[in-house]
């Protein structure tokens, strides 16, 4: 594939994702989506270079920020929107709202709100691809914070120790919630990985979807030969924890932490490439928020269905 | 949920200890099912888990029965995983209390999988957890969390009392079952051996509860172990003073079936609930709570309630007898509800219940 060609794609996905998550803004305030909203804004590069790595069947367990994961594997937008709206058209009938977005039938296999629960999920479904002789992979995508949680080290330790294809992807945007990295760890990440024997690489270029494509594919042949990889890309959170809003305003952080990412994001510079295609996704947008708008409400029939 | 002699094709039955039920239903899920595989911390050693899975890393391979490092939460979690593309994995916990490790992913994951994502997912699975008691099991071995996990929406509960029980019960769940199940076995029935139904049900039994003795003068409602102990006691009061108690095997404890323990209690219309628990915000309640929605007026009297005392388990022996309610405060209880305080009636010798379980020496 010519590589213009290849850098249009990722770009529009990319795109996709910020201009989704712009209308999400603008919606908020109309109450039209009564859940929390973890928005990826400025982190939409990994999502994107890591998904166009991967197959289709090719599996990602993902966080309560994956609404850029979720359209990067492929996802349907009217689904997403309706779920973000809690109507019965959404992808889970409006029962799982933002923080648990998924698309089996594209490998997204759910996105769990407890910090670090999917990564062991991502290494459960390896080891059934090992045992199968699949040359499938999982994916477990987790926020620096995660890699403090127990669960990271076990999963680590259990991957190494059984030799499965899965990729432990971090999404370094340095902040867990409103705290920096400095105050919450004393490890290297990469060193840590490889007291296990699993490979570990960083990529800085976190807004590089080409790089983050390339560094992705580099690891899943070390991954489809069944050794665990561990990868951690750089990347910036423009907005605040959860909401809509920036937070700058409250002194945590400045605006200058993150005026380095946007001066090499792909999505603010290339103002050429965005007039080009904006208007259609704006209009993809503007089909999957009229779906979601004449979804009926789950009513009470729903409630008690699909417990056990 | 066990079906009587009288419903099966076969009235011929066969002796099977619990833990020989157990390795029995692990065996044939193994080699019915290709998907399923079991790990925990020791399922392929020597031991097994109790000789429940002896062997069967032998027989079936590394690739379907496994040792784990100690990692509940990271276990329950891959087998999450594992069962999100079309495995179906059991896991085992030697101690019911190590669970508390993998609460996380059985309590806010695997419970909610289903639900949570609108019905287009499930992680059907079997997690074993094994309650101690006796021989000095302390405060961390001898938890039994029936009410812990039946209180969560999402997850099946059960209890298997017998080794009927299990032979019944485990290939109904196992693969076929939709959603994750906690089946809360326990240690001093792993040894035992009960008369089991040589034919296989005439039909899917569902998982629910049964009479398991049947009466008209009380009612006396049980978990596990305790069964067993209502059955000694009901047989006593029996040949003492001709009462005749009923023994309702609760057996699912987050699916009772509520319309026979509510059609028993009306036709005793009294009531001794006997669980291996706490009584506080547990099985004893939640039973009460069932007669109070329908109709207080059911019940003559207050009824009884046998449980573990309300205080962490103690390690001391002379303590560790009192803690639990002996066959003795049993047998009190049950007279006590059909005759009143002053009975009259001869008490079984006041000993330790675990002398009844005397080929439990411990050390684990």
């Amino acid at each position: 594939m010519d590589s213009d060609e290849r850098y249009r794609r990722l770009f529009r996905t990319a795109l996709t994702i910020r201009l989704v998550e712009e209308r999400i803004i603008e919606l908020y305030p109309s109450d039209r989506i009564q859940s929390p909203v973890h928005l990826s804004i400025g982190q939409e590069a990994v999502a994107v270079g890591v998904c166009d790595a991967l197959n289709v069947d090719d599996l990602v367990f993902a966080t309560y920020r994956s609404h850029g994961f979720y359209i990067a594997k492929g996802g349907s937008l009217p689904k997403m929107f309706a779920e973000l709206y809690g109507r019965v058209g959404g992808v889970s009938k409006g029962k799982a709202g933002s923080m648990h977005l998924s698309a089996p039938e594209v490998g997204l296999m759910g996105s769990s709100a407890v910090v670090a629960s999917s990564i062991p999920h991502a290494v459960g479904a390896a080891l059934s691809f090992k045992r199968r002789g699949s040359s499938r992979v999982a994916v477990a995508v987790f926020g620096d914070g995660a890699t403090e949680e127990g669960v990271y080290h076990e999963s680590l330790n259990f991957a190494a120790l059984m030799k499965v294809p899965v990729l432990f992807l971090c999404e370094d945007n340095g902040l867990a919630v409103h705290s920096f990295k400095n105050a919450r760890q004393s490890y290297n990440l990469l060193e840590h990985a490889k007291t296990f024997g699993i490979e570990a690489r960083r990529l800085d270029e976190g807004w590089d979807m080409l790089a983050i494509r390339q560094a992705t594919l580099d690891a899943l042949s070390v991954v489809r030969a069944g050794r665990p990889f561990v990868l951690e890309i750089a990347t910036g959170r423009y907005k605040e924890h959860v909401g809509v809003g920036d937070d700058f305003h409250f002194g945590y952080r400045n605006a200058t932490d993150i005026d380095a990412w946007k001066a090499r994001d792909p999505l603010l510079l290339d103002e050429k490439l965005v007039a080009e295609l904006k208007p259609e996704i704006d209009r993809e947008i503007a089909a999957a928020a009229e779906f979601a708008e004449t979804s009926p409400f789950p009513g009470r029939d729903e409630l008690l269905t699909d417990i056990i | 949920m066990n079906v009587s002699s009288k419903e099966r094709p076969s009235t011929q039955t066969r002796v099977l200890s619990y833990a020989g039920a157990l390795l029995e239903t692990m065996d044939s899920a193994l080699a019915d099912h290709p998907n399923v595989f079991i790990m925990g911390q020791g399922v392929d050693d020597f031991k097994g888990i109790f000789g429940s899975t002896t062997g069967l890393a032998q027989k079936y391979g590394a690739q379907r029965v496994f040792d784990v490092p100690l990692m509940e939460e990271g276990m329950t979690g891959v087998a999450i995983g594992a069962a999100l593309v079309g495995d179906y994995p059991i896991t085992t916990h030697i101690r019911a209390d190590f669970s508390f490790l993998a609460m996380n992913q059985i309590v806010n994951l695997a419970s909610k999988y289903r639900y949570m994502f609108g019905g287009i997912m499930s992680c059907p699975m079997l997690i074993r957890l094994v309650v101690g008691r006796s021989w000095g099991q302390g405060a961390q071995h001898s938890q039994s969390p029936q009410a812990t996990f039946a209180h969560y929406p999402g997850l099946t509960v059960v209890m298997p009392s017998t080794s009927q029980a299990i032979v019944d019960m485990y290939p109904q769940i196992i693969v076929r079952h939709p959603g994750p199940v906690v089946s809360i076995e326990h240690r001093l029935l792993y040894n035992l051996d009960f008369s089991v139904s040589a034919g296989t049900p005439a039909k899917p039994i569902p998982l629910t509860s049964y009479v398991a003795r049947e009466g008209r003068d009380v009612t006396v409602v049980a978990t596990s172990v305790m069964v067993l102990e209502a059955l000694r006691a009901a047989q006593y009061v029996a040949e003492k003073a001709g009462i005749e108690v009923e023994v309702i095997d609760l057996n699912s404890i987050s699916h009772p079936d509520w319309e026979l323990v509510i059609g028993s209690i009306r036709k005793t219309g009294r009531l001794v609930i006997a669980d291996t628990s706490w009584l506080e915000y547990g099985v004893a309640g939640e039973v009460c709570r069932q007669v109070m929605m329908r109709d207080p007026a059911m019940l003559r009297q207050a009824p009884a309630m046998l449980g573990m005392a309300a205080a962490p388990c103690p390690t001391a022996k002379s303590l560790e007898d009192i803690y639990y309610p002996s066959q003795h405060e049993t047998v009190e209880a049950i007279l006590t509800q059909v005759c009143g305080s002053r009975h009259g009636i001869e008490l079984p010798v006041e000993r330790s219940m675990t002398e009844g379980y005397k080929r439990f020496r411990g050390p684990f």
